[in-house]
């Protein structure tokens, strides 16, 4: 019942419980903040990320606030293009990651059985290996592009919220209410869908909120060891680039502290959001505060 | 007694059903890719033709699928044989590997037990003070520190642990040719090496352990037995180890070993960042020369390693906890 309500509740008003929330306002300013920048990049930076636009490694001035990278180009306007790419790949990343772990998740935990036993095995294999190593090599075999960091990081990314999903799903399973939709009749697949879905639907937003953080973490991390996309300019290659040109031995701290500054700032954003969420969706965790 | 028996052979089962897994998987992935990367291993551009005519033989190149897949596991299994490394052949990947697992497995045994160790303490804090100032500071640190990048976490100690105070070396596991008048001193160097970057590997990872912990403690402390034991007038520290943290520990422990793979990945992060001389930076130096046979060895090893710790953790979890439910 409350379930039930919760969920009315984030459907209609998910904007105005969130602003309800300290931690979820905090985190939805920033968010927009970076939207905002993504959005107008082309506009509010001051040149353009790709052209050469003074000596290499040009210390900070009052013409280039951060300075300029290792072939001359200006660190601030590949910071605000940066914002891109992080947006882009938490977003797609956390959506189909979810996808697959709803989907996955919801038919284990309804149908049980043999399904589930392999399901769940699979699952477990999924999460006992190493996912970075097994991210690296197929990203290496694949090629670098942002469309296959984006697939890699989805197929790689959906055991945790399978494994959510179809505990919630087990129990949901064998209430009252599942079995009178059966009784009129309904079909497997409208009760999946229909049913049970909207009534763990609080869950799976703030888990997935939470998986933006894990994918711009991740995407982050595969540019920052070369596997990025080497025509869009990313937090991770930026930082790549700081790390094989020695930046620190350079003394230019501001070249290393502003694109892991901005991936952390972004990231604990969706990390406030995806706990604010859970402490709507949990009103026990909320009393403890 | 029974039940111990058949959970330990649950859990090797699994062991061994993961490790075929990994297995297929080595097998598959090159192959599924785009571009007839079985060639990969034997790439005419990088070696030269010997190497490459013995490779398609030992490989079975040629050959049917099944006929390759036989001969990856006999090489695999029993020659430890995953061909040559382009950039430094005539080096093997395994001769390879095995100069740089010593110091990985240095890297990753001080970390695995440093990182639980300051996580699982800060979350007994935590969750003794919960609401509190402290437990507020705690909480919000590790939640801003879990969203930070492993790898910018490495470069910002090491800009100011050692260039802007240059109190530890700014990379490599030992000071680059310094011959060490004896063991003692070698071990000072290595030491001295190591500080910096477990001290990164333990502030990316410790975080969940801290969460999880403190979420445990709360538990445990609405229990009857935290309020007898106040009622009987039992100091406070007494009560927050002996009485709540033992048994909010339990759950934790498990965890442990779930997130060994996320220390395995720190550490390939913060080796790229010290030029550690490990596995993790022989990856990142793979990916740069694409040295596939390099990287596909290393993701075998680095998940053999995993399930080890595995199996590991399971046995640790039987000693800790005798009331375990074996399912």
């Amino acid at each position: 019942m409350t379930k039930l309500m919760l969920s009315k509740i984030l459907e209609n008003e998910i904007v105005a419980a969130l602003l309800n929330n300290r931690k979820g306002c905090v985190g939805l300013i920033i968010v927009i903040f970076f939207i905002f920048m993504a959005v107008t990049a082309d506009i509010i930076s001051p040149y353009n990320p790709w052209e050469i636009v003074g000596p290499p490694y040009s210390p900070p001035s009052s013409s280039h606030p951060l300075g300029l990278n290792d072939i001359g180009q200006d660190i601030l306007s590949e910071l605000i293009h940066g914002s891109r790419v992080s947006l882009i790949v938490g977003f797609s990343v956390a959506f189909f990651g979810t996808l697959i772990g709803v989907t996955v998740g919801l038919i284990s935990g309804y149908y049980g059985g043999i399904i589930d036993d392999v399901i769940t095995r699979g699952i477990d294999i999924l999460l006992a290996l190493p996912s970075l190593p097994l991210i690296i090599l197929l990203a290496a075999y694949l090629g670098p592009s942002l469309f296959n960091i984006i697939f890699v990081l989805s197929i790689m990314g959906w055991g945790g919220i399978a494994r959510i999903v179809r505990a919630q799903t087990l129990s949901l399973r064998e209430r009252a209410f599942v079995e009178s939709c059966k009784a009129i009749g309904m079909s497997n697949f409208q009760i999946i869908f229909k049913v049970i879905l909207p009534n763990i639907f609080p869950i799976i937003l703030a888990e997935t909120v939470l998986r933006v953080t894990g994918a711009i973490l991740s995407e982050a991390g595969l540019s920052f060891l070369g596997l990025g996309d080497p025509t869009k300019k990313s937090w991770g290659m930026m930082l790549y680039y700081a790390n094989s040109r020695f930046a620190i031995f350079l003394g230019r701290w501001e070249w290393v502290f502003a694109p892991g500054f901005s991936i952390a700032l972004l990231g604990t954003a969706f990390c406030l959001i995806g706990s604010a969420l859970d402490e709507i969706a949990n009103p026990k965790i909320r009393r403890e505060r | 007694m029974s039940s111990i028996k058949s959970f330990i052979m649950r859990r090797i089962w699994f062991s061994t059903l993961t490790f075929i897994i990994l297995l297929i998987l080595n097998f598959i992935i090159p192959r599924a890719m785009p571009g007839d990367p079985a060639r990969i291993l034997v790439n005419e551009y990088q070696l030269p033709m010997e190497a490459v005519n013995q490779l398609k033989a030992t490989f079975n190149l040629d050959k049917s699928i099944q006929e390759q897949f036989l001969a990856y596991l006999r090489e695999t299994l029993l020659h430890l044989n995953f061909g040559y490394s382009y950039r430094y052949y005539p080096t093997t990947v395994w001769e390879l590997l095995m100069q740089r697992l010593p110091w990985t497995i240095l890297l990753l045994g001080v970390a695995s037990i440093t990182t639980p160790a300051f996580g699982i303490l800060l979350g007994i804090i935590s969750g003794w003070r919960r609401g509190k100032k402290t437990d507020l500071a705690i909480t919000s640190t590790s939640m801003f520190i879990w969203a930070i990048p492993y790898f910018w976490l490495a470069m910002v100690l090491l800009y100011l642990f050692g260039y802007l105070i240059p109190i530890f070396p700014l990379g490599h596991a030992v000071t680059p040719g310094v011959s060490h008048q004896n063991l003692f001193e070698y071990v000072v160097d290595v030491l001295r090496h190591m500080i910096l970057p477990i001290i990164a590997i333990t502030l990316t990872g410790y975080a969940s352990y801290t969460l999880i912990t403190r979420n445990a403690m709360i538990e445990t402390l609405m229990e009857d037995y935290i309020l007898t034991a106040e009622a009987k007038g039992l100091p406070e520290k007494k009560i927050m180890l002996n009485h709540a943290a033992r048994n909010a520990l339990l759950p934790t422990v498990t965890m442990v070993a779930l997130r060994f793979g996320f220390i395995v990945s720190g550490s390939i992060y913060t080796e790229t960042v010290f030029s550690y001389p490990g596995v993790g930076l022989l990856i990142y130096e793979a990916i740069t020369y694409h040295d596939y046979p390099v990287l596909q060895a290393a993701f075998f090893l680095l998940s053999i390693t995993v399930i080890l710790a595995n199996i590991i953790a399971d046995i640790v979890y039987l000693i800790v906890d005798p009331r375990v439910k074996y399912t």
